[in-house]
C-alpha cells in the first residue's frame, strides 16, 4: 500500500504538484490522466523518488520512503518503472537487459536469471530477439523488453510513465496488449497515459490530475461516464471551451464575433457549424437585449466536443425571469428553433443571472 | 649550441625558409663576409657567437642550434659562412663532411674553455681544489698531451686511468655527449677529452665518478641547482655564463674558424649515399645499440606514463564524479595548470625544483611529468565519454535499484569507454612524440640518441629520418595494441557464445 500525504513538488519556474493526497491499495490498477503539465509524470517519479519532493511524505506500507535515511535502492527493488523512452541498457542484448538486474541485485544465478528472462521474453513475444541489441529493435519491441526487464525483478508495484507515447501509432497496440496482460497479474500498477480507451479498459481506478493535485479520483465508470467535476468532464469529453461576458447594452459586438471566429478556426470546427454558432449567438443576444432588465448582462459559455461534433452554448443572463424563446422578435425565435428544436429556458443557479438558455448545436 | 628535437626541427625549417641567393663559392677572406646581405651563421649562446657579432657588424647573423645543420646549410648555400671552433669544424671535414671548406684566417678572438662549477656542490672547497688540479696538469704537461692526442692527432684511445682507491667523495659531472672530440659516444661508450679530464680529476680528488648527459639548454641549470658538481663539456666561458655560476681557471683556448661553401665535389649516387649513411648511422661502432637503448627508454617512459596516467585520471574522475566541490575545484585547477604549461617547463620544474633534493632519476621524473599530463587528458576523456551516455541510462538503473556506484561501473562506464578509445589512442601517440623532450633532464631517449649519433656522423638528416621511422613504428605498435583493447572492451563486439556463457536452454 502506498500512502501519499501533502506531496508538493516545486521547480524554479513551475509547481506541478501543490498538494497531493492519495492512498493506493495493493492490486490497484490506476490510470493517471489529465491535461499535459499537470504533474502526472512528476507524481509517478515522486513515488519512486526519482524526483525528490519539495515537501510531503510518501509511505510504502510502513516505511516512509521520503525519509532521507530510507534505503531507496531497497525500496526500488519492490517498485519497477517503465519509461516513455524505454531506457534499455544500450551495451547489453535483450536477454542480458532482462537477466542482469536480477543477477546483480537479487543474487540470482546466471541460469536462473536466464530461464526466467527467456520466460518473460516469450511472454512479451520477443524470445527470438534475445541476442539483439536495443538499437536493432523497433520502439514497440524495445518497450516490451523494458517491461520484461521490470518484471524480471518481480516488483510489487509497477509505475508506467507514458509507455506508449514515444511509439509509432502502429506499435502502440503490441505494447498495450502486454500491459493489459500485466494488469491481470494482481500487481499494483500505476500508468500515466493519454490513451483514454486503453486507460479505461485496464484500470479499476482513475486519477484525474489538474490544478496541482488529484482533482478527481474514482472508478473508470465514475470518471469516464459520470464525472462529477467541471474540469474532468471537459477533459473526458475533450471539450473546448470559450467564455464570453456581455456587460450592458454597449458591449463590443464585432470583437465578440471575432473571438468566436478565432475559436472556431482554432478548434477546427466545420464551417457549417461555425456559421450556426455565430448565428445562434447573434439571435440570442438580439433577443435578450430586448429583455425588461435595466442593464442586460449575460455570461456565454460555448463548449465544443470534437468527438460528437457538437457545440453547447449556455447563456446565463440577469433581470427578471424572461424566456427569450417565447417573447421578443418572432423571426429570431423562428431562426433559433429551426437550428435547435428543443430550445428551453430554465432557471440558473448562478448568482445575479437567474435565467439560463442552453442550445445544443449540431453540424 | 645543441638542443632538442623540437627546436631542431624548427631550426631545419628556418634553414629552408632562409634559403639565400648567395650560393657562389669564392669567399676567400673575412672582409667579404662583413657586408650587408651576407648571412653568417653562429651557434646560439657560444663565445664564437659573441666574436662573430663583433667582427661582422654589417652581415646578417643567423642563429643556429646545431652544428650538423649548420654545416649542411653552408654546403647548400643557405648561409654564406658558419663561424665556430676551428678544431671541431676541421674534425667534421676530416670525418668526411663534403661540400664545405675552412678559410685560412681565424677570427681575432678565440674561445676560452673552462669547467663550470656548481655553487651548491656537496664537495667541500670544490673550486679551489679544481683550480689546483688544473694548475698541476698544466704544469706537468698532462693537459698539453691530452690536447695533442684528442684534438691535434685525432687519436681516440682513452688512456688507462686508475679510479680512486677507497673513494670518500662522489663526483657527478655534466657533459654533452655530442661534441667530438671532447665528449661523445664511441659505440655505446662515452669518451673524449672532457671524459679523460673528469676521470683524472676524480682520481686526483679521491672520488668515485658518475656522468650525466644533458642537452646544452639544460646543462647550466643542472649545475646551478646542484644536480651535478661540475660541467666538463668544452664549455665556453662567456661573461653571461660566468654570472650564472662560477668557472674554474681557463683550461685552454680555441681559435674560431670560418666555414664556407666548397666547390661541389662528387658525392656519389643517391643509393650509395643512403647506404653509406645507413652504415654510419647504425652499423659503425655498433651505433644501433644506442638506438635500441633509446627506444627502450622512450618505450618505458611512454608505457609507464600511460599506465600511471590512466590510473590517475580514473581515480581523479572517480573522486570528482559525484560532484564534490572541493575535489572538482582542485582537479580543475591542476588540469588548468598542467595542460597550460609547456611540457619542457613542467619537466624542468619537476626535475630541478620540486625533486631537486631527492635522488631521483630523470626517467622517474619524466614518468611523473607525463603521468600528470596524460592523467589530465584521461580525466577529460572520461568526462566526455561519460557525458555522452544518455541520462535515461542512469534513470533506468536507479529505478531498478542499482546504487550510484554500481550504476556507474555496470551501466555507464561500459557504454562510455567505446566512445573515448579513438581519442585515447590519439593521446598515446601524442605522448610518444611528446617524450622527445626528455633530453632536457638528462634522459637519453630515442631523440637524444639520434642527436648523439648525428654529432658523430655529421649527417644532418639521415639519423632524423631514421628516428622518425622508429617513432612511426612505435606508434603503429601501440596503436595496434590499443585497437585490440578497444575491440575487447566494446561490449557490442562480444560473440553470442560469450553472452550466453554458462547457461542452457531448457527448451
Amino acid at each position: 500500500m502506498i500512502k501519499i500525504e501533502h506531496l508538493k513538488k516545486e521547480y524554479p519556474n513551475a509547481t506541478p504538484l501543490r498538494d497531493v493526497n492519495a492512498e493506493i491499495r495493493d492490486g490497484d490498477v490506476i490510470s493517471v490522466i489529465g491535461p499535459s503539465g499537470t504533474g502526472k509524470s512528476t507524481l509517478l517519479r515522486c513515488i519512486n523518488q526519482m524526483e525528490k519532493p519539495t515537501s510531503g511524505k510518501v509511505w510504502l506500507d510502513d516505511t516512509e520512503i521520503t525519509d532521507p535515511k530510507c534505503d531507496l535502492n531497497k525500496v526500488r527493488l519492490k517498485m519497477g518503472m517503465v519509461f516513455q523512452s524505454f531506457n534499455l541498457f544500450g551495451h547489453l542484448t535483450a536477454i542480458e537487459n532482462v537477466m542482469r538486474p536480477p543477477m546483480d541485485l537479487l543474487g540470482k544465478s546466471r541460469q536462473e536469471a536466464y530461464t526466467n528472462g527467456m520466460r518473460l521474453l516469450r511472454m512479451v513475444g520477443l524470445a527470438d530477439k534475445k541476442l539483439n541489441y536495443p538499437d536493432e529493435l523497433s520502439g514497440g519491441q524495445k518497450q516490451r523488453i523494458a517491461i520484461a526487464r521490470t518484471l524480471a525483478m518481480d516488483p510489487d508495484i509497477i509505475l508506467l510513465d507514458e509507455p506508449t507515447s514515444a511509439l509509432d501509432p502502429a506499435m502502440v497496440g503490441e505494447v498495450q496488449e502486454v500491459i493489459q496482460d500485466l494488469a491481470k497479474t494482481g500487481k499494483t500498477l500505476m500508468i500515466v497515459t493519454h490513451e483514454m480507451a486503453f486507460a479505461r479498459a485496464i484500470c479499476n481506478r482513475v486519477f484525474y490530475m489538474d490544478e496541482g493535485g488529484i482533482y478527481e479520483d474514482g472508478t473508470p465508470e465514475e470518471i469516464f461516464d459520470h464525472p462529477k467535476r467541471e474540469n474532468t468532464r471537459r477533459f473526458i469529453r475533450r471539450l473546448k471551451v470559450l467564455n464570453l461576458e456581455i456587460d450592458g447594452r454597449n458591449y463590443d459586438y464585432p470583437a465578440m464575433t471575432d473571438e468566436i471566429n478565432r475559436y472556431c478556426a482554432k478548434n477546427q470546427i466545420t464551417p457549417r457549424l461555425s456559421v450556426r454558432i455565430q448565428l445562434a449567438f447573434e439571435e440570442l443576444v438580439h433577443q435578450f437585449m430586448a429583455s425588461p432588465a435595466e442593464n442586460p448582462k449575460a455570461l456565454v459559455v460555448i463548449e465544443y466536443s470534437h468527438d460528437r461534433e457538437q457545440a453547447d452554448m449556455t447563456v446565463d443572463y440577469n433581470g427578471p425571469a424572461y424566456d427569450v424563446t417565447k417573447h421578443g422578435d418572432d423571426l429570431s425565435v423562428k431562426v433559433l428553433k429551426s437550428m435547435v428544436p428543443d430550445i428551453r429556458h430554465t432557471a440558473s443557479d448562478r448568482e445575479g443571472y437567474p435565467n439560463r438558455v442552453i442550445l445544443k448545436l449540431r453540424n | 649550441m645543441k638542443k632538442t628535437g623540437g627546436l631542431l626541427l624548427l631550426a631545419l625549417l628556418f634553414v629552408f625558409l632562409t634559403a639565400g641567393a648567395f650560393g657562389e663559392a669564392g669567399i676567400t677572406s673575412k672582409e667579404q663576409l662583413n657586408q650587408p646581405g651576407m648571412k653568417v651563421g653562429v651557434s646560439t649562446g657560444s663565445s664564437s657567437m659573441l666574436a662573430a657579432e663583433k667582427e661582422f657588424p654589417e652581415a646578417t647573423i643567423v642563429y643556429l642550434e646545431e652544428n650538423t645543420i649548420a654545416y649542411e646549410s653552408v654546403a647548400q648555400g643557405k648561409i654564406d659562412a658558419y663561424v665556430f671552433e676551428r678544431e671541431q669544424m676541421q674534425k667534421a671535414i676530416d670525418s668526411g663532411r663534403k661540400g664545405v671548406r675552412l678559410l685560412d684566417e681565424n677570427l681575432d678572438e678565440g674561445v676560452i674553455v673552462g669547467v663550470g662549477i656548481s655553487p651548491v656542490s656537496s664537495i667541500p672547497d670544490l673550486e679551489n681544489r679544481l683550480n689546483t688540479f688544473i694548475r698541476e696538469i698544466k704544469a706537468d704537461g698532462t693537459l698539453d698531451d691530452m690536447l695533442n692526442r684528442w684534438v691535434t692527432l685525432g687519436d681516440e684511445t682513452m688512456p688507462e686511468i686508475p679510479p680512486a682507491q677507497d673513494p670518500q667523495l662522489h663526483l657527478t659531472v655534466a657533459t654533452s655527449g655530442i661534441v667530438p672530440p671532447y665528449s661523445y659516444y664511441a659505440g655505446t661508450e662515452l669518451t673524449g677529452l672532457d671524459i679523460e679530464l673528469a676521470r683524472r680529476f676524480a682520481s686526483w680528488l679521491g672520488a668515485d665518478l658518475a656522468f650525466k648527459v644533458y642537452d646544452y639548454g639544460a646543462i647550466l641549470p643542472a649545475a646551478v641547482t646542484g644536480d651535478v658538481d661540475c660541467i666538463m663539456a668544452n664549455l665556453n666561458m662567456t661573461p653571461e655564463r660566468q654570472e650564472a655560476l662560477p668557472f674554474s681557471e681557463e683550461l685552454y683556448q680555441h681559435p674560431i674558424g670560418i666555414m664556407v661553401k666548397a666547390d661541389s665535389a662528387s658525392i656519389g649516387g643517391f643509393l650509395a649515399r643512403v647506404k653509406e649513411s645507413f652504415y654510419k648511422t647504425f652499423i659503425r661502432e655498433d651505433r644501433w645499440k644506442l638506438f635500441a637503448r633509446g627506444v627502450l627508454t622512450t618505450w618505458l617512459i611512454t608505457l609507464l606514463s600511460v599506465l600511471c596516467g590512466t590510473a590517475l585520471g580514473f581515480i581523479v574522475f572517480t573522486l570528482c564524479r559525484k560532484g564534490n566541490r572541493v575535489a572538482n575545484a582542485v582537479s580543475r585547477f591542476c588540469m588548468w595548470l598542467i595542460q597550460g604549461m609547456p611540457m619542457v617547463v613542467l619537466l624542468m620544474i619537476l626535475y630541478y625544483i620540486i625533486f631537486s633534493k631527492f635522488a631521483i632519476s630523470g626517467i622517474a621524473v619524466s614518468v611523473i611529468g607525463f603521468t600528470l599530463t596524460f592523467g589530465s587528458s584521461v580525466f577529460g576523456l572520461l568526462k566526455m565519454g561519460v557525458g555522452a551516455v544518455d541520462a535515461g541510462q542512469y534513470e533506468a538503473a536507479y529505478a531498478l535499484g542499482y546504487s550510484n556506484r554500481r550504476t556507474f561501473y555496470t551501466v555507464i562506464l561500459p557504454q562510455a569507454l567505446p566512445h573515448v578509445i579513438p581519442s585515447y589512442k590519439g593521446e598515446i601517440i601524442g605522448l610518444i612524440k611528446a617524450t622527445s623532450i626528455v633530453g632536457y633532464i638528462a634522459v637519453q631517449d630515442l631523440t637524444k640518441m639520434g642527436d648523439i649519433v648525428r654529432s658523430r656522423t655529421y649527417e644532418a638528416f639521415f639519423p632524423l629520418i631514421a628516428i622518425t621511422v622508429i617513432y612511426f613504428a612505435l606508434e603503429a605498435l601501440i596503436g595496434w595494441i590499443i585497437s585490440r583493447i578497444g575491440f575487447n572492451i566494446n561490449p557490442k563486439r562480444r560473440k553470442p557464445e560469450k553472452i550466453l556463457k554458462g547457461v542452457t536452454d531448457d527448451d
